[in-house]
């Protein structure tokens, strides 16, 4: 029983779409797409044989190398206005390839021979040029021919066309099947008839196609996946550059304002100091300043080589986070739970993306505990920074949230921020055990 | 003395202010910028001003420009710019027209305070104090120095101190010898390198720097 109900309710279905598919949106934008690409496809095809031939013509005389080089660059633009029609058309927009790169007037030729794009996107044109002939005959056959059918005993009553036979009998009839000529009412009325049911089967082939066309598309004028991973690579190195950089001048200016200044000072001191010794006078006043002075340089440089890697790290991060979390201003709960040493790269990314969550958590989230956890999940380290103030952080809000970001992406990690406003903040890190080995 | 000092850094102001007083010069102003250090010496008509490079707002080198304008504006105010570093840009900058009143050296400089303090004097009654790494540098990068190594030993340290500013009474003392002896190195450099001798010592600096090939000329009017 429910067997029987269910195939009813598929059949259904099925009628529903059938019925449905002339009148959707979609199987216009696709059937459209198909008379466009057919008319492309055409042009496209003669861009290639021309290009080619005249290249390889010209082979001869060197003309032609550069010749072919800029028809093969130049089958990224047809790829491009086969993306825009894809996007537009078929709703599936297409990630570009890399731009063209090329060095020098020689470099330019050679990356153009050389260039996968172009070539992918001129393989793309020659499967067109054949594929572009199949569009137009499914549209012509499909659509075309059933629309004619429909609108037919119009045409039969207005137009009235006399067509004579071989026996010189006239017949008013707009469409003979072999010597049967159809020039009653009826017989015009069932070919309308036909029309429409032909009509409701015209979305199939049509869809059939573009789900070809749409394949084809991504597969060859498309981003690659070793193109979006390069991609990816290249702005999180920048990133990460730039994340390095910051890092450079805060400690530059650290260095500057702290103890390059109170060095300045204690020698200030001590030159006065000198004088007045030598003068016989009494100097233990500006020796003692001297003194103080040179305990706070001490000092600050202990806070600056702490920034640029605390030599707890070389124990392990345990050893580290234990020392980091006890001299932070909100209480910290820490907990690690590791099987084995990660990487040392990762271990001072993980250091510093906590001592960063910790400063932040300190100044903006107005909370009295923080809870530290890092374990390990596979071959993933994952960190979880939790605390029970405002919440409302936001990655790129102007806090380092950015900066560690691109940190974790630099060793293809990830991290999430999960901060409500009214709080609680849970930020969550994953890195990689080992950041060795990339899988490019 | 009357000194101006403009240095964003409380602990060095007040040693230096403390310092210059020892020795019974005035500090008539100390402020932590550049936009005070205009009004200050605007007002207060010192004989020199002690600008620090950096400073805030944006700590890049607000003290410079600073200086540039105080130069163009009160020529008769002696202008010390004194940096944690070394640009040798800055000190074309600060030299373009004229070597007169200006001295640009490295704070570590302030340790030999009798030699600081001369130098300060120097360039508040319009002589010039430059640092010599900044004379180091346009020495070892001069297109001249086929030239310069046709100089003595003693000749070269004379016109390294002279381009530094020294005067020969100064060069004497550093070097421990006569005056005498100085004027004449100081008439066998010049012969060897083909400049017209001055007594007046911004103008000597002037005449060996451009021999040096600096500053550049495209910071001179």
């Amino acid at each position: 029983m429910a067997f029987i109900e269910r195939t009813g309710y598929t059949e259904d279905k099925v009628w529903n779409a059938i019925l449905r598919a002339p009148f959707e949106a979609r199987t216009w934008r696709e059937g459209c797409y198909l008379m466009v690409s057919s008319m492309v496809g055409f042009l496209g095809a003669m861009y290639l044989l021309l290009g080619f031939v005249t290249g390889l013509s010209l082979v001869v005389v060197l003309v032609g190398i550069p010749l072919l080089a800029l028809v093969i660059v130049g089958g990224r633009s047809w790829g491009a206005l086969y993306r825009a029609l894809s996007e537009s058309m078929l709703r599936s927009p297409v990630p570009p390839p890399p731009q063209f790169r090329a060095g020098g007037m020689f470099g330019v030729v050679r990356s153009g021979l050389s260039d996968r794009a172009g070539w992918r996107a001129l393989i793309f044109l020659a499967i067109e040029s054949v594929l572009s002939w199949v569009s137009a005959l499914v549209i012509l056959t499909f659509v075309a021919f059933p629309a004619f059918l429909v609108v037919s005993p119009v045409v039969w009553l207005v137009v009235a066309p006399i067509n004579y036979d071989s026996d010189g009998v006239a017949h008013q009839s707009v469409m003979q099947i072999g010597s049967v000529y159809f020039d009653t009412l009826p017989q015009m009325s069932a070919l309308a008839v036909v029309g429409i049911v032909g009509l409701f089967f015209a979305p199939w082939p049509v869809r059939a196609l573009a789900s070809v066309e749409r394949f084809l598309i991504g597969a060859l004028l498309g981003a690659t996946e070793d193109d979006a991973r390069v991609e990816h690579l290249e702005s999180s190195r920048a990133a990460f550059v730039d994340d390095s950089a910051a890092t450079l001048r805060r400690v530059e200016r650290d260095l500057h304002d702290g103890a390059q200044a109170r060095l300045v000072t204690m020698a200030m001191a001590l030159g006065r100091a000198e004088e007045k010794i030598a003068r016989g006078e009494d100097a233990s006043e500006l020796v003692a300043a001297a003194h103080g002075t040179a305990k706070e340089a001490l000092a600050d440089l202990r806070e600056v080589v702490r920034g640029i890697h605390p030599p707890a790290l070389d124990v392990g991060i345990e050893a580290a986070l234990q020392t980091l979390c006890s001299r932070s201003t909100v209480p910290v709960e820490l907990s690690v739970l590791l099987p084995y040493r990660p990487g040392q790269s990762i271990e001072t990314i993980a250091y510093f993306t906590v001592a960063e969550l910790l400063t932040n958590v300190a100044k903006h989230a107005s909370a009295s505990s923080i809870w530290v956890d890092v374990h390990a999940d596979g071959t993933t380290m994952v960190i979880t920074v939790r605390d029970n103030g405002i919440g409302g952080a936001k990655i790129g809000g102007g806090t380092g949230l950015t900066g560690l970001l691109a940190r974790a992406g630099s060793v293809d990690g990830t991290l999430r921020v999960d901060s409500p406003l009214g709080g609680p903040t849970l930020v969550t890190v994953q890195l990689p055990m080992t950041s060795e080995g990339s899988r490019l | 003395m009357k000194v101006v000092i403009a240095e964003d850094s409380v602990i060095l102001r007040d040693g230096l202010a403390q310092l210059l007083i020892d020795r019974g010069h005035e500090v008539t102003a100390s402020v932590g910028d550049a936009e005070s250090l205009g009004v200050a010496v605007e007002e207060l008509s010192p004989d020199v001003a002690i600008v620090d490079v950096r400073m805030p707002p944006s700590f890049t080198d607000e003290g410079l420009v600073a200086a540039v304008h105080l130069r163009r504006r009160h020529p008769d105010v002696g202008v010390m710019v004194f940096s944690q570093w070394i640009e040798t840009r800055y000190a074309a900058e600060l030299l373009s027209g004229s070597a007169s009143g200006v001295g640009y050296l490295l704070k570590d400089r302030v340790a030999d305070v009798a030699e600081f303090v001369e130098a300060l004097t120097r360039v508040a009654s319009g002589g010039t104090a430059l640092d010599p790494e900044v004379v180091a540098q346009w020495v070892g990068s001069s297109a001249r120095r086929a030239i310069l190594n046709t100089l003595t030993t003693r000749e070269k340290e004379v016109l390294d101190l002279m381009a530094q500013g020294l005067t020969n009474a100064a060069l004497a003392a550093a070097l421990h010898v006569s005056e005498r002896a100085i004027e004449k190195h100081v008439g066998n450099i010049f012969g060897k390198l083909g400049l017209p001798p001055s007594d007046i010592n911004h103008r000597r600096v002037m005449a060996v720097l451009h021999y040096l090939g600096r500053p550049s000329s495209s910071t001179s009017p």
